[in-house]
């Protein structure tokens, strides 16, 4: 049993990897980035693109140009597109429904190193944290080992379906991800 | 893909749902709110000292949204418990596990509620060792680390095993950098005696001390190698009653050998309040039995 969950687990990661990317912002390997839409929208966090420009490597290595479509500091969310097609991308989930205990596995590029992943549960969700002001908006809080470069990319359940973004680290033992519905709402108000 | 990772996700979330609702909010500070546990229908909640900081008016949120005063029924620093009385009923109580089949190794969960929902952390019990005295001088059945992570506001919430049950109360201040939980018979113990007494008694002999070494003849007589010197004695104290004096070395008490400071803190317990004993000492190198009547500490 405990060898098929390494094989589950394995199994989670190399699929995202076919939606992960890399983002450079002028400096190598900002961060990440999780492909949205298969004809080449990407999410990321704003704090990765900056103030840009930005190129994006796809996982199949291209290399290319990224328009900013559009940014938002508060969520720290930001989209952009490149010009490519059939891009692959990983099914959202509801993540309104997200449990506290669930298995979940961010990955990302900590410290440059590509594609690399940290698994844990899901510690909670929502508005109010201890010892971070009052947002708007949810965080989902992970009790996993995220490092700088797991930013922008892609936060998944144990099925492999993205719950959020990768955001920000909390201690060595606590990330951010910004949950797929916050997500959601950036894209519908920012790309009309 | 085989279903075991999904299967360890249900049954993880499974284990959080399950125990969610003896879990309770506890606003009895300032800053940020700790978390505690049902320990009855009837509104008795079961938390760590270190977050009790008022007596009356304290919030109790509960798994249902709703919030609840409770006031402060008692409390025992040595072993961080404090017990609320909540004005509610209809609770439901925490669903304890046995300790008889717990590893080291076995996943568990520390649980609480700072907040308006139930949050995790996942670990693993890392150590277990029967009998601890805790550095205040708190007797616990056994010892139980964890490390799992001790989120902000999780002490006095429970670490739970896989399937939700109840394996003890998380506590962050009895260890520095240690995540401990509280077990179950040690906060069966206190909190009964709590909930009766308000407080843990604990015996009282009106005595300073020091370890000292003992004299080579007497260490093979003996079969130990230090004692404890008494550097002074409290006048009317139960030690002088008793007929205890400065410079007498305690060497047993109750027929328990006292080496250290620590075996007679661990000695002095709230059963034996005012109760004889025999304290075995060393004066002008005799050793004899003294009956002493313990006193209660205030």
């Amino acid at each position: 049993m405990v060898g098929e969950l390494s094989v589950d687990l394995a199994n989670v990661v190399e699929n995202v990897h076919r939606s992960l990317v890399q983002v450079r912002n002028g400096r190598r390997g900002a961060g990440a980035g999780t492909i949205w839409h298969e004809r080449g929208l990407i999410v990321t966090n704003a704090h990765v693109v900056g103030r840009g420009p930005v190129r994006v490597e796809l996982p199949d290595g291209r290399v290319l140009p990224a328009q900013i479509m559009a940014q938002d500091p508060e969520r720290d969310l930001a989209a952009l597109r490149v010009d490519a097609e059939n891009l692959p991308t990983i099914q959202l989930t509801d993540s309104r429904a997200v449990r506290p205990g669930q298995w979940v596995t961010a990955v990302g590029h900590p410290f440059g190193v590509q594609g690399a992943a940290t698994s844990g549960i899901v510690i909670g969700m929502g508005k109010e944290w201890p010892e971070m002001p009052r947002t708007r908006h949810d965080w989902l809080v992970v009790g996993l080992h995220m490092r700088p470069g797991h930013s922008g990319g892609p936060l998944v359940d144990a099925h492999g379906r993205l719950v959020g973004i990768n955001t920000m680290i909390n201690g060595p033992d606590v990330g951010l991800a910004i949950p797929v519905h916050v997500v959601v709402e950036f894209l519908k108000q920012a790309l009309l | 893909m085989s279903e075991v990772l999904a299967n360890l996700s249900d049954a993880l979330a499974g284990a959080v749902e399950a125990a969610g609702p003896s879990i309770v909010r506890v606003e009895a500070r300032r800053r940020l709110p700790a978390s505690g546990i049902v320990w009855s229908a009837d509104g008795v909640i079961v938390t760590a000292h270190h977050v009790v900081e008022e007596d009356e008016n304290i919030g109790i949120g509960l798994s249902d949204g709703r919030t609840v005063t409770a006031s402060l029924a008692g409390r025992d620093p040595t072993t961080d418990i404090a017990v609320l009385r909540a004005q509610v009923s209809g609770l439901r109580p925490a669903a304890w596990a046995g300790a008889e089949s717990l590893k080291v190794g076995h996943l568990a969960l520390a649980l609480g509620r700072p907040g308006q929902t139930v949050m995790a952390t996942l670990g693993i019990v890392s150590a277990l060792k029967k009998d601890w005295q805790t550095p205040a001088g708190g007797q616990f059945d056994y010892y139980l680390q964890t490390d799992a992570l001790m989120y902000p506001g999780f002490s006095g919430g429970p670490l739970v095993d896989a399937f939700g049950k109840f394996l003890g109360m998380n506590s962050s201040a009895l260890l520095r950098g240690i995540s401990l939980a509280v077990p179950t018979g040690t906060l069966q113990r206190v909190v009964q005696v709590l909930l009766t007494h308000g407080r843990v008694r604990r015996g009282y002999l009106g005595v300073s001390a020091q370890a000292v070494r003992l004299p080579g003849g007497l260490t093979n007589q003996l079969g130990q190698e230090t004692g404890l010197l008494l550097g002074s004695v409290e006048a009317n104290s139960p030690a002088e009653r008793g007929g205890l004096f400065m410079g007498d070395t305690i060497v047993a008490l109750d027929g328990q050998p006292v080496r250290h400071l620590d075996d007679l803190l661990a000695l002095l317990t709230g059963d034996r309040v005012d109760k004889p004993v025999a304290v075995r000492i060393v004066r002008g190198g005799q050793v004899i039995d003294v009956k002493v009547v313990v006193g209660e500490q205030a």
